[in-house]
């Protein structure tokens, strides 16, 4: 009887750590960006976050769950502003007035995460994939445009698993400020639309 | 007293073998100490673009802390890419001189800096690596109770290199290396007994020592 009471004592723990293994992961982002060090054009754009962007919510995997919403609508607000004279946030596209120069329309393709025990290297890896639908205020469409951007913890010694999959997105929600400050008007159809826009103002 | 001779002796042994080397390396266009102003900030800055090895952040704030002074601030990380986002994330920090120059061609990056009383930048590079594990140790549970038997140790070998940039006459102001290592221990007597050589914190007393014999204050 003794015997028995031990293995079920056992069998309790073993089951209660498969079930902490297996459990779920809901990790929320809380980080707010500084502004960015930049000359904005004199340019105006709106910049269209809906509700689902606002609130969106990563699933990289079945088990994990990352609240990225909120600070990418302030990263890209901070971003937005570095790079035009004057933005203005809206959440959907009816509400978009009609003198911005441009429209923007971000929204998340992916997410993905890689950890240790899937990598085998010392870190948590985050990319998130960004689309962003560029058009005119007449519903022109110029571009859509990818973007990119990638994130890892230093190393994931010390770090408990939520801790260090929360650093990992807030170093690649920084680097899609960082790809989105450095390459927003060299992307080609933007550059071309900035010269026509340039040359009709000549002619004028 | 037998025992306890042998005991010291022992010990002194294996702290002795726990001690580790460091070698600083630098190199100078002149002898001249660097003239930083008052209220002037220096910042140290670890690349992270490598793929796969970041500079140690424990390390970074070691040398922060060696090279803290009363007349002038050492800017921590944070503080310094969170002053010019985005301009040194791993994406877009300038790697080289030239790089630095285009950047700070940059109205709005240069008054930035000088806002902020940013006068140097030490970029931090290198990591600790691991090898040669040898030995073997052995630990065990039963009714009786639990204990290690063995003995296991490895080599460790911390390579750092700093580079200082002045960022209002951007140039290259001095470039120091610093290597250090040592042999880590792990004696299985019933319990494990580590006995671990210290080479990151000698490599940060190193070149914290160095760097900081470099920077003189300059009364304005």
């Amino acid at each position: 009887m003794n015997h028995r009471h031990w293995s079920i004592g056992l069998l309790m723990v073993a089951l209660a750590i498969t079930a902490g293994c297996a459990s779920n992961v809901s990790i929320r982002v809380d980080e707010t960006f500084p502004e960015v060090v930049a000359e904005p054009r004199d340019l105006n754009a709106t910049l269209v976050m809906d509700q689902a962007f606002q609130t969106y919510q990563a699933t990289p995997n079945s088990k994990t769950r990352i609240l990225i919403g909120p600070p990418q609508v302030d990263l890209l607000t901070k971003a937005f502003s570095g790079l035009f004279e004057q933005v203005e946030v809206v959440s959907s596209r009816g509400l978009a007035g009609p003198n911005a120069d441009l429209v923007i329309i971000p929204s998340v393709r992916e997410v993905q995460l890689s950890t240790p025990s899937e990598s085998y290297l010392n870190v948590y890896e985050v990319w998130i994939k960004y689309n962003l639908d560029i058009e005119t205020a007449d519903g022109v469409p110029i571009d859509s445009w990818f973007l990119p951007a990638y994130g890892k913890t230093p190393s994931s010694y010390l770090l408990s698993r939520t801790t260090a999959i929360e650093d990992a997105a807030v170093v690649a929600l920084r680097d899609a400020g960082a790809k989105l400050m450095l390459d927003f008007f060299r992307i080609p159809a933007i550059n071309g639309w900035l010269q026509q826009r340039q040359a009709m103002r000549a002619e004028q | 007293m037998k025992y306890l001779a042998l005991t010291i002796f022992a010990a002194a042994v294996a702290l002795s073998g726990c001690g580790s080397t460091t070698t600083v390396d630098d190199y100078r266009p002149t002898s001249e100490p660097i003239d930083i102003g008052a209220g002037e900030k220096v910042a140290i800055l670890g690349r992270r673009d490598a793929g796969h090895y970041e500079t140690d952040r424990d390390f970074i704030e070691c040398l922060a802390g060696k090279m803290d002074h009363s007349d002038f601030h050492v800017m921590s990380e944070q503080e310094f890419i969170d002053a010019l986002y985005p301009w040194f994330e791993p994406r877009t920090a300038p790697k080289h001189l030239k790089r630095l120059k285009r950047l700070m061609e940059e109205p709005v990056i240069k008054e930035k800096v000088r806002q902020q009383k940013i006068r140097y930048l030490v970029w931090l590079d290198g990591e600790v690596e691991s090898h040669g594990m040898s030995g073997a140790m052995s630990c065990g549970m039963g009714p009786a109770g639990a204990g290690c038997f063995g003995y296991t140790s490895w080599d460790k070998n911390a390579m750092f290199e700093a580079i200082v940039w002045d960022l209002v006459d951007l140039t290259e102001e001095a470039r120091i290396r610093v290597d250090s290592e040592g042999t880590s221990y792990v004696i299985g007597i019933v319990a494990p007994i580590p006995l671990l050589t210290p080479v990151e914190s000698q490599a940060c007393a190193g070149m914290g020592k160095q760097l900081q014999s470099y920077f003189t204050q300059e009364v304005q």
